[in-house]
């Protein structure tokens, strides 16, 4: 954990201009078993000091890699040169931004560190029960990754704060030959979440049931079928409908974004999904406990507020940081984050879902004469106007309310505003996916969940 | 900050105090200056002092990799510890190595010494050129930036590869807009060694705002054919892109499910296509010039006249599967032209797409992909018949590779790769 060694710089900021300082760490750890092979152990730590300083609309900023005091020094005059350059060359003169309080927020998590040893002979005990158990793969890898973010947050008119941010995964890849054309397939699992290595992986037996379904799935798969091309009626698994909530809608609903023209600029206040649709981004609690990534204080020094983006069908509002907020005369829900202690705090999702509504999958799956169910998803894009594309990894046909063939990898596209207007059933329960970052100029964790949706969408395929 | 030389000496000596005689290494220090426009608007201008350590230590026939950027004394002393750690902790496996001995060399490459105020006066230049010249365009973003870096790769064989490199870059992101009416986000970039040129007339700025515009007057196209699609220079990049990841690069011919795993010297493309990773090529402004593994970079043909030459391998994969490693670790992608020129592959189309974007994953080891067509025009009987959107193409890799019926005359070139348009047969468009 880093230890404070910012805190007698405050003295130095300047009182005609509005400053953040940041110290911070980010470490990784990763370890990859290909066919075996330990072909990945790395293990890397990168740390420094940043700048942010606001004069008259326009900002500065600088960073160091090097966590000093002598750095710290450096960034700031850095920064408020920087400030004074543009202010004077390229200039807004706007006010100095509104402050919504001051204070210290606490370290919520710890970071704890483990050997190397221990990661790689987890990783290897749970590739041995892989060739162990499924003789019938083509191949498989076992993947660790772990990232941490420690931040120390010094600000002139915002909170003060230490940020941790730790979470670790285990990825479990497998691939089998198609039984149609002998072309290789794939399926993964992913274990983990918020936290560090002992409080995920202390044991791995636990994680055998679901490398079992894994590789059933992966099994129905190799006797699949493409989809038939075209628009129609399917229920997307919680990992999609999650999907969902952060590409299609999330990022046209980051205040950034609106201000450069998404779809939900003129859409506030106005329906644009069925009225079984409520979507949140969550900061830190779900009504269910604690958020996959909690967030406590932003990048910025603000208290980290849910932000209510759909309610009923209804668009009810954005997601900000200090700047759009008084552009939009709305508090700021404390969303700007920044990835590296050399990078911007940008608008940035955190826990985001669409709420579970009333039906059961059982009941879901036997409304749907002719249709799929869409489970997997391994990746996801979208853009302003709200055109989604994910990519499907695992899905089976639906035929007369009974679950049918499963389906080789497609895309499913549509229009978010349009495509949520169908949605006519939403299952009772949300599923979580917290191991994936999105990559908005910077990477950033986020967690993503959703409820099953029954809709219509187009779905790719031969 | 020390010297780059006395950081390598401190990295040396740490692993002979830990007994280590096998090591490799590679230090960066990089400065950016980078200035963004928001909306139209410059917002923030920020200064980056940057700096990168990547150790790989071997020890007993294992190998472990640390990186880091604490470039004090005892921030190197921890990481030479760690690196050796990691190492003790690896698993054997000959197949981890370190490049052998070459001759050592120094690189410079680009502008050394910056003139920000002429960049600046560029960036502002673009941004009313822009607003003038493409009124229906909204920027969202303009991320314009000079990065300098100095970089040494040594290892205990006794390479020694030393680079001085430095650049403009300019990329904006924006849509056309018009009343209620926005299209999909575009963008584009280009690199720059000097600043002689506008900005506007470099790359394929001039294509991205001309399409962003007429992208805003859709005509709808439904049901589902199988066509010809023209696909852009920088799609054609990324389906080729994918072809390396998918075919010729190390995780799939470790684990065997490369389809072209016993491909080389056969024919995987038509004829048209010739392919080469090619980082000595001039339009270019920063090619390799030494590989990750610490080879000195060298031209690596892919695809000649649609016959596979070589896989896109590094050291340790080349040594695993016992084929040659590849002296080229970019992506400094040149792709020879075709005889055809773009309004005639047009004219040639019975029914397709012309596709400036592609939203869809990185397809299987099978090939197969499927995603939206983005920033698309549909042609008929040889003629643009208008932008369209909602599309979706599907095909494989592979089979659209020897599908390729022409390549153009004209090619893009915006300093960090040259490549043409392409026209595929085969691909099956599905619309609403």
């Amino acid at each position: 954990m880093l230890n404070d060694i910012l805190k007698t710089k405050k003295s130095l900021f300047s009182d005609d201009v509005q400053t953040v300082l940041r110290g911070q760490e980010n470490r990784n750890r990763r370890v990859v078993f290909l066919q075996g092979n330990l072909v990945g152990n790395v293990r890397s730590e990168t740390r420094g000091v940043s700048a942010r300083v606001f004069k008259n609309g326009v900002y500065g900023f600088s960073s160091m890699a090097e966590y000093s005091k002598s750095a710290a020094d450096a960034v700031l005059k850095a920064a408020t040169e920087n400030a004074k350059f543009l202010d004077s060359h390229a200039p807004k003169g706007l006010p100095a931004q509104v402050s919504f309080g001051t204070g210290i927020v606490p370290v919520h998590r710890e970071i704890i560190d483990f050997d190397q040893k221990r990661i790689i002979e987890t990783c290897k005990a749970l590739d041995d029960y892989i060739v162990r158990t499924y003789p019938d793969l083509t191949s498989r890898t076992v993947v660790y990754t772990e990232d941490s973010q420690d931040k120390i947050l010094y600000t002139s008119d915002a909170y003060d704060g230490h940020i941790t941010n730790p979470r670790c995964y285990i990825y479990v890849m497998m691939t089998a030959l198609s039984k149609a054309d002998n072309a290789p397939l794939e399926l993964f699992e992913v274990f983990g979440g918020s936290g560090s290595f002992e409080s995920h992986f202390k044991t791995i037996d636990w994680m055998y049931p679901a490398i079992d379904r894994l590789h059933k799935k992966l099994m129905d798969k190799v006797d699949g079928v493409y989809a038939e091309a075209g628009y129609k009626t399917v229920i997307l698994g919680g990992e999609l409908s999650g999907m969902l909530a952060h590409e299609a809608v999330g990022h046209t609903v980051e205040a950034d974004l609106v201000l450069g023209g998404s779809v939900a600029g003129p859409n506030l206040d106005k329906r644009v999904a069925s009225d079984l649709v409520t979507m949140i981004d969550y900061a830190n609690t779900t009504p269910t406990g604690e958020a996959p990534l909690p967030v406590y204080l932003d990048d910025e020094g603000q208290i980290a507020k849910d932000a209510v983006l759909i309610k009923d069908g209804i668009l009810k509002g954005y997601m900000h940081n200090r700047e759009s907020a008084e552009k939009f005369g709305v508090e700021p829900t404390g969303n700007a984050r920044a990835w590296d202690f050399s990078d911007e705090p940008l608008i940035r999702m955190r826990n985001t879902a669409v709420l579970p509504g009333t039906s059961t999958l059982e009941e879901m799956i036997a409304s749907i004469d002719d249709g799929y169910y869409l489970i997997d998803t391994n990746n996801g894009q979208a853009d302003l106007t709200g055109e989604f594309m994910f990519g499907v990894t695992m899905g089976y046909e639906i035929k007369k309310g009974k679950l049918g063939r499963a389906i080789l990898d497609t895309t499913v596209t549509g229009i978010a505003f349009d495509m949520l207007k169908t949605v006519d059933m939403v299952s009772d329960k949300v599923n979580w996916n917290s191991s994936g970052f999105c990559g908005k100029k910077q990477r950033m964790p986020v967690g993503l969940g959703g409820p099953e949706l029954r809709c219509k969408i187009m779905i790719g395929g031969r | 900050m020390k010297s780059i030389r006395k950081i390598a000496e401190r990295i040396e000596a740490g692993f002979a105090s830990k007994g280590i005689k096998k090591y490799s290494y590679h230090i960066v220090e990089k400065e950016t200056r980078e200035l963004s426009a928001e909306n139209g608007e410059f917002s923030l201008l920020r200064t980056l002092f940057d700096n990168n350590v990547v150790l790989s230590a071997f020890k007993s026939g294992k190998n472990g990799i640390v990186s880091g950027n604490d470039m004090s004394d005892a921030g190197i002393d921890a990481l030479v510890s760690s690196a050796v750690l990691s190492a003790e902790a690896a698993v054997k496996d000959p197949a981890h190595d370190i490049a052998p001995e070459q001759e050592a060399a120094k690189f410079r490459q680009g502008c050394l010494k910056p003139d920000f105020d002429r960049f600046f006066e560029r960036v502002k230049e673009l941004l009313s050129d822009i607003k003038a010249e493409y009124p229906k365009i909204q920027i969202m973003n303009v991320i314009s930036k000079y990065v300098k870096a100095h970089s040494l790769l040594r290892n205990s064989n006794g390479v020694d590869f030393e680079a001085n490199a430095g650049h403009y870059e300019v990329v904006i992101e924006f849509a056309g807009h018009e009343g209620d009416k926005t299209t999909s986000l575009e963008y584009t970039g280009v690199m720059m060694k000097d600043l002689e040129q506008r900005i506007i007339d470099m790359g394929s700025m001039r294509y991205h705002l001309d399409n962003a515009q007429k992208q805003l007057d859709q005509i709808s196209l439904s049901g589902k054919f199988t066509g010809s699609v023209i696909f852009t220079p920088e799609l054609f990049a990324e389906f080729l892109m994918m072809v390396v990841g998918n075919y010729i690069s190390d995780a799939v011919l470790i684990d065997g499910t490369s389809l072209w795993k016993k491909k080389i010297g056969k024919k995987v493309a038509d004829e048209k296509l010739t392919f080469t990773i090619k980082s000595s090529d001039r339009r270019l402004v920063e090619g390799e010039r030494y590989t990750a593994d610490g080879f000195r970079t060298e031209d690596l043909p892919i695809i000649e006249k649609g016959v596979l030459k070589n896989f896109k391998i590094g050291l340790y994969a080349s040594k695993k599967i016992k084929k040659p490693v590849s002296k080229n670790s970019s992506m400094d992608f040149v792709v020879k032209p075709g005889k055809s020129s773009l309004q005639e592959m047009i004219a040639s189309v019975k029914k397709g797409l012309i596709v400036g974007g592609f939203s869809g994953g990185q397809p299987g080891a099978s090939g197969e992909f499927s995603g939206v067509a983005k920033n698309s025009y549909y042609v008929e009987d040889g003629q643009i018949k208008g932008a369209v959107s909602e599309l979706m193409i599907n095909g494989n890799l592979g089979s659209a590779l020897q599908d390729i019926r022409a390549i153009s005359s004209e090619v893009l070139a915006d300093g960090a790769m040259v490549v043409p348009y392409a026209l595929v047969d085969n691909i099956v468009i599905s619309g609403k």
